[in-house]
């Protein structure tokens, strides 16, 4: 098992390390002199020319490219992500107080839409050909057809608007006090983003249980005289998991890029709102950085699933 | 259980089997097949009349989407506006059938271009095998790290708004998907026997691989085409939805949308976002039950 | 009180696929002996697997027991299976402790994500009021009975950790488990090496003799028959053309099939040059089936009589046929 987790490990590294690399070679081309990625604004305009000039030297821009770019990794894995062209805030300052809230969005999403769409993908396979199926199918084909946002703007308007049942954004009101007041505010957001997760989900679900239930051992189980529930789910569903879990993982990108759009509609105050605020200024060390973390966060992530099905497949430790 | 109504198609069947009126029909299996399927014919009919629709738009209304009436602000639907006027008078119902013309040149574009080159290089790739197919999966594995509106986001942040580089933008992001499926097929077809013949017939790699494998992996890559479309077209709409996608100038169906981010028109104006938000999601349903209905009909271990 | 274990009576099971409907068993009646061994022999898409897994009620969604009784003599008395809701509870308690099934891969027919010693343990779970360690024991106990080296290691394996060999052995003691009356063995040689064959056979004829377990061997293979079987019953697209102990089939072949399979086999020790008889044509398509006896196409005894499906002849006690020259192919013996 730890042999498995090292040898991807290993694998990933690499990928990180070109892409910041790619990264970095932005940063370089785009408007911006280095040494604002380095220290902030207000310093910098209370300094010299000559003061500038030796910073340089100091900071060793003045060296090859691979210099600055192994200089500018050493800081970015220490944790110093640079500066915000606006503001000049320190971007990890500014990842650090958004990224609660995306969390926040992406974790729900990622709990109900793999709860929900494995229950309903279940019940259509063993339903197959019945009404429910049917009707489950055209709901989950409707579902990655309308585009998320607006799929978002309908519902404001419906159960925020007309009903009034659910607050129409924003996350963290002045009026709330504890932590748990502002639950109401994540469910239009979280359910939104988690539509189209859920809809492939259920989808894929039905067809890897289909396969699963189409099996000799399945044939196996039944001669035993076991009990339908336990054919279905212990043997069938259990062995459909495994491509289950492994779709999710493919999937994860999609999630994290879905809460960009999501977070605007909802003026949901996470990273992904931060992300597009960056683009319209055209703040490229911040949208470099963010850039780069999404992708971080989605190589961590493919490699906990494919832990996690390691886990829970036998055949694939072996491989 | 279903037992009785399956019992009852069993009683059918035999019936008929008796009585000798049973036959194995063979031909043109695939299009049989899709053309039976109901939601299939559905996706096609409605992908045709929004398709004709845009293309046909000069025909189907008489004003012009860019046109600013300021006499006709905000108007809900009438005889003379079908889908109202929007905030500087100009007419919705056109803007929508001008807009889709951009939309699905976009998507449909992108979705054909990014499909040539990924279907390309995953076929010639996965058939070499070797160094160039080691390469190959690296550069696509560095694309797809990225979440795809990142990336795409990223691109316009440092080359800038236009239809044409939101064309390029797309098939960057695209290419990886066909790539990987092609490069996939590829490497089951390659081992079947037909490919060792060939082979020993001396005909050259580009020939085998383009000429003789590709044709049996149609069937997918079709598929996948119209998955990418949708895909596309969901993108191009939330782009512009965010004023980051198409510019503003040229209406797209996100474009019009763009306006639906004011919460005052999003309450008072439904005419100005809700029709253009329901011809996307028709259009992009109907791709997906096309495609669908694609690989259900071409994928041959699916029993009748 | 018969000494049967097993008694099937003009059996039909029909799939129906595409639209089609296959006659796969067509009117087919045989008896298992408690405690001894009934081969059933006969080509692929005779028929055989369609007929066992109708008398386990596991057939698939599109098929279905069409006609005839299935007459499972048990210690409480005559059961009519056919009769039996598919998965009712009387069934499923069946299925298991009573009524046995091996299969053909034991690759495929284990679950992959789930240790062997659970498999096997499964069936006592539902079928035993035995405690979880008493359930272990056994588990062990029986692998060892199988002859696997190590059980008290190799029960905490996942299949693909065992070899074929071992894996149908596995499958054995699965089926075992509960002391079933009757064992269904569903060609389980098929996929295996012939030295790891013998090995099976050897196992099954021990649990014949040592649990005096009715088995129903399925196989396409001639020798197997000869080797294992106390009765024959000879299987041609769905009927049974050929029925009786092995030494009344396998010595007095009275049906042209029967015939033509015994003359394909090869012998040892005649050489290369020795005249391997095939028989002539080929399987009819299931969809496409010529009317009344189905081996007519391929016969050389065949007439105009043979357009109509003959009764079965009833030879001597044990011994019947369905054929209308049985005294002609007796004759050219």
């Amino acid at each position: 098992m730890l042999t498995f987790v090292i040898r991807r490990l290993l694998v990933t590294i690499p990928m990180l390390l070109v892409i910041s690399f790619l990264v970095y070679l932005g940063l370089e081309l785009t408007p911006g002199d280095a040494v604002s990625h380095m220290i902030d604004p207000e310093t910098a305009s209370r300094m010299t020319d000559e003061q500038f000039e030796e910073l340089r030297e100091a900071l060793g821009l003045n060296k090859t490219f691979i210099e600055r770019y192994l200089f500018w990794l050493g800081n970015v894995v220490q944790g110093d992500f640079g500066h915000s062209l606006s503001g000049g805030v320190a971007i990890s300052t500014i990842v650090l107080d958004r990224l609660p809230a995306t969390l926040e969005l992406s974790v729900f999403a990622l709990v109900f839409s793999t709860l929900f769409g494995c229950i309903l993908g279940t019940i259509s396979a063993l339903r197959r050909g019945s009404l429910a199926d049917s009707s489950l199918t055209v709901f989950g084909m409707i579902g990655v057809s309308i585009p998320e946002f607006f799929f978002g703007l309908v519902s404001i308007l419906i159960f925020a608007l007309h009903f009034d049942w659910l607050p129409v954004g924003g996350r963290l009101l002045p009026s709330y006090d504890s932590y748990f007041d502002h639950l109401p505010n994540i469910i239009l957001p979280g359910l939104v983003l988690s539509m189209m997760m859920t809809a492939g989900v259920m989808r894929y679900s039905r067809s890897a249980m289909l396969d699963s239930l189409s099996r000799e051992f399945i044939r196996t189980a039944r001669s035993k005289g076991l009990p339908e529930w336990r054919i279905n789910l212990i043997h069938g569903f259990r062995v459909a998991l495994t491509p289950v879990v492994v779709l999710i993982g493919f999937r994860l990108p999609t999630l994290i890029g879905g809460s960009v759009i999501i977070e605007e509609v909802f003026q949901w105050p996470g990273i992904g709102s931060e992300f597009i605020e960056a683009v319209r200024g055209a703040d490229y060390p911040l949208v470099m950085l963010i850039a780069l973390l999404s992708v971080f966060a989605v190589l961590m992530a493919s490699l906990i699933v494919d832990v996690l099905t390691a886990l829970i497949d036998p055949r694939v430790r072996l491989s | 259980m279903a037992n009785a109504a399956l019992n009852r198609k069993f009683d059918r069947i035999r019936a008929r089997e008796e009585a000798g009126q049973n036959t194995t029909r063979s031909g043109g299996r695939a299009m049989r097949k899709l053309l039976s399927n109901p939601l299939a014919v559905a996706g096609l009919v409605i992908f045709t009349i929004i398709l004709l629709a845009s293309i046909f738009a000069p025909l189907l209304t008489p004003h012009d989407p860019q046109k600013i009436d300021l006499r006709a602000m905000l108007q809900s639907p009438s005889a003379e506006h079908w889908f109202g006027t929007d905030r500087t008078g100009r007419d919705v119902f056109a803007r929508i059938l001008y807009g889709g013309r951009v939309s699905i040149l976009v998507g449909l574009g992108s979705a054909l271009i990014a499909a040539v080159i990924g279907v390309g290089i995953g076929a010639y790739t996965g058939y070499r095998g070797g160094w160039v197919d080691a390469v190959a999966m690296r550069v696509s594995e560095v694309f797809m790290s990225f979440p795809q509106i990142i990336l795409v986001l990223l691109l316009v942040a440092i080359v800038g708004q236009s239809l044409l580089n939101l064309i390029v933008i797309f098939v960057l992001t695209g290419w990886g998907g066909m790539y990987r499926m092609s490069r996939a097929r590829m490497l089951s077809l390659r081992e079947e026997e037909y490919v060792q013949a060939l082979q020993s017939f001396g005909i050259p790699t580009l020939k085998i691989c383009y000429k003789h494998i590709l044709p049996n992996a149609m069937g997918p890559i079709m598929v996948n085409i119209t998955l990418t479309t949708a895909m596309f077209i969901l993108a191009e709409a939330g782009l512009s939805f965010l004023g980051l996608g198409v510019p503003l100038s040229i209406p797209t169906w996100g474009n019009i949308l763009n306006v639906a981010k004011d919460i005052r028109v999003l309450e008072n104006n439904w005419w100005m976002w809700l029709p253009v938000g329901t011809v996307i999601s028709l259009f992009v349903l109907s791709v997906n039950f096309i495609g669908d209905g694609l690989r259900d009909s071409t994928d041959p271990t699916l029993q009748g | 009180m018969s000494d049967l274990a097993l008694s099937v009576d003009d059996l039909q099971t029909f799939f129906y696929t595409n639209r089609r409907c296959n006659k796969a068993v067509n009117g087919v009646s045989f008896e298992i002996r408690k405690g001894k061994t009934l081969g059933i022999v006969g080509e692929s898409g005779c028929g055989k697997s369609a007929m066992a897994s109708s008398i386990m009620q596991l057939l698939t969604r599109l098929s279905r027991i069409e006609g005839g009784a299935i007459t499972y003599h048990s210690d409480r008395g005559d059961i009519r299976i056919d009769q039996l809701d598919r998965d009712g509870a009387e069934m499923r308690a069946i299925r298991g402790e009573e009524i046995a099934m091996i299969f053909q891969d034991p690759m495929t027919a284990l679950n992959p994500v789930y240790t062997v010693g659970y498999q096997i343990g499964e069936a006592l779970r539902y079928h035993t009021d035995l405690d979880a360690p008493a359930r272990r024991a056994r588990v062990v106990e029986l692998l060892s009975d199988m002859g696997i080296p190590l059980p008290e290691k190799r029960a905490d394996e996942f299949p693909h950790q065992f070899s074929g060999g071992m894996r149908q052995r596995a499958m054995i003691a699965m089926a075992m488990s509960c002391n079933p009356k009757i064992l269904i063995a569903d060609e389980p040689t098929t996929a295996l090496d012939v030295t790891i064959q013998a090995q099976i056979f050897t196992l099954m004829n021990k649990l014949k003799e040592e649990n005096g377990t009715a088995i129903m061997l399925i196989t396409h293979d001639m020798g197997v028959i000869a080797e294992l079987a106390d009765d024959v019953a000879v299987m041609y697209m769905g009927n049974i053309v050929e029925a009786g102990t092995v030494d009344d089939v396998l010595r007095r072949p009275r049906h042209p099939y029967t015939r033509g399979l015994l003359d394909s086999i090869p012998v040892l020790g005649r050489g290369r040059d020795q005249e391997i008889k095939s028989i002539r044509g080929a399987t009819p398509d299931a969809y496409d089936r010529p009317t009344g006896c189905q081996f007519a196409p391929r016969c050389d005894f065949a007439t105009d009589a043979c357009k109509v499906m003959p009764d079965e002849d009833t030879l001597s006690e044990t011994h019947r046929v369905r054929c209308h020259h049985v005294r002609k192919v007796a004759e050219n013996a």
